[in-house]
């Protein structure tokens, strides 16, 4: 293609910059800090605009910048090497519905869930973070990371959980008790 | 880590689903049991208001990250500056790609079309210099023409009996022109015979010249500024000069009037003198220039009249 008619930069910023809030944020949540995440958003959507003709009108746009987002952040991570702590994380035959969940604090405060969350495994905390913040679905999910559905689910799963327990540290830490379930039965300790 | 030791089989179902349900993922039938088992079930219950408190946790934390203005504003500035041009923006490479193909294609097209019009040019010099250098040395430097004008049976005799019934034709088709002289000559340095009739009005003298082809001719296309008459036109030696094309005959219009009166007097001379010289050509009488007596230049019973006609001392063009 030669030329694209409708190649105009207000056109992109017309479909591209509503999802500037989403995208920071997730950057941010995922980013070691500000700056990374700034610059992060910043080459979305400058990687976007470039391939701005290859975008289809009408089509996901929010999933299309996502996925450039990620993109750019396994780039920067180089994921591969971290593989093998991913498969220490991911066992097909889970088992932990078996094991008692974790008790959630009453009161949640942000930068506890800040500093939990930075203690999950970035590959768990991309996937909690499309599923439970920007209510991608499985599928999205799938196509945004490039990943099975199988192990989108999970990824959720496990990530769900790693979190809630590393909630669970810190607020033990700073003498927040969890939320008093009520004993029930057949339960032992 | 405690291991729950449900007594329900149920529950344990359920919490499987809580994943699923907690993300909208359910079959509308699962839902549904998850649901009624969720009214009956106060632990299960607990257990989905502590995932979902959770996960709203997070989803406050994340609105709570307030994106800068300034980075938005620094994008949208970086966008502009990528704003495309005509040849600019993401498709920066393949425009400039494209161009280059389009340059060296056009560039080729138009070497080649220059090339041609060139060399059409000089074609059309060159044929067209042989009316305009038999005019300029016979009639303008030489003046081999008299003031008054010579009557038309001597005309008629100095043409010979081949070509003495062109006089008529350019008589006839130079309205406001009178012809003074008309004889075969040559220019010195060249064997080649010319059949001149030199003419005077519009205040300036006007030359009529017909030559045998020797194997010139002249380019087709857009070199005929008439095409209806096959007319071509050229300045050279500060005169304007029209030229055609008959089966064996170069025809000229030569004078310095402006080009626009040289074609239209050409236009109006060209088609009748074509006629005569082709029905000539194709008759027992073939107008040969070699066959009129006194066109054979210093030979023996050539007129002084004749003789003069040769056009002596000028240099060939």
């Amino acid at each position: 293609m030669f030329f694209h008619p409708k190649l105009r930069v207000e056109d992109f910023e017309a479909a591209a910059m509503p999802h500037f809030p989403d995208l920071y944020r997730t950057a941010r949540l995922l980013a070691q800090d500000r700056a990374e995440a700034e610059d992060l958003v910043q080459e979305v959507y400058l990687e976007a605009w470039k391939s701005f003709h290859r975008f289809q009108a009408g089509t996901n746009c929010r999933a299309w910048l996502f996925k450039i987002l990620f993109h750019r952040l396994h780039h920067f991570r180089r994921r591969w090497a971290k593989a093998a702590k991913v498969e220490a994380f991911e066992n097909p035959e889970d088992q932990d519905h078996l094991i008692a969940e974790t008790p959630v604090p009453q009161e949640i405060r942000d930068e506890d869930v800040l500093q939990a969350l930075g203690k999950v495994p970035i590959e768990f905390r991309e996937v909690v973070l499309l599923a439970d913040v920007q209510e991608f679905s499985y599928k999205e999910i799938a196509e945004t990371m490039k990943l099975p559905l199988g192990t989108v689910m999970s990824r959720l799963s496990r990530g769900r959980k790693l979190l809630r327990q590393e909630l669970a540290g810190v607020a033990q830490a700073f003498g927040i008790t969890p939320a008093k379930d009520p004993p029930r039965a057949g339960e032992s300790a | 880590m405690n291991v729950l030791n449900f007594n329900s089989e149920q529950c344990a179902r359920i919490r499987r689903h809580l994943d699923a349900y907690l993300s909208n993922e359910l079959l509308v039938e699962t839902t549904s049991d998850v649901l009624r088992h969720l009214e009956s079930c106060e632990a299960c219950s607990r257990e989905l208001e502590a995932r979902t408190r959770v996960r709203d946790a997070l989803r406050r934390v994340a609105v709570s990250q307030i994106p800068p203005e300034e980075l938005r504003q620094s994008i949208q500035r970086q966008l502009r500056k990528m704003q495309p041009g005509f040849f600019g923006g993401p498709q920066r490479l393949t425009w400039a790609v494209a161009l280059l193909i389009i340059v060296v294609v056009l560039g080729g097209f138009a070497t080649e079309q220059w090339i041609r019009v060139q060399r059409g040019r000089r074609i059309v010099a060159s044929v067209l210099a042989l009316g305009v250098s038999d005019h300029l040395q016979c009639a303008i430097k030489g003046h081999n023409y008299p003031n008054i004008a010579n009557p038309p049976e001597k005309l008629r005799q100095q043409l010979g009996p081949q070509y003495a019934g062109l006089l008529e034709v350019v008589q006839q088709k130079l309205p406001g022109f009178e012809v003074l002289e008309a004889h075969i000559c040559s220019v010195q340095g060249s064997p080649r015979k010319y059949v001149h009739f030199i003419t005077r009005g519009h205040g300036t003298i006007l030359s009529v010249i017909l030559t045998r082809r020797e194997g010139e001719q002249l380019p087709n296309g857009k070199w005929l500024v008439s095409g209806s008459v096959g007319l071509y036109e050229a300045h050279l030696e500060g005169m304007n000069a029209a030229g055609f094309e008959s089966k064996e005959y170069l025809g000229f219009v030569v004078s310095d009037l402006s080009p626009a009166i040289t074609v239209q007097i050409a236009t109006e001379l060209a088609p009748p003198l074509k006629a005569a010289l082709d029905a000539g050509t194709g008759s027992e009488a073939r107008l040969d220039l070699d066959a009129v007596p006194f066109a054979r230049g210093g030979s023996a019973g050539v007129s002084p009249a004749v003789a003069r006609a040769t056009c002596p001392g000028v240099p060939v063009l």
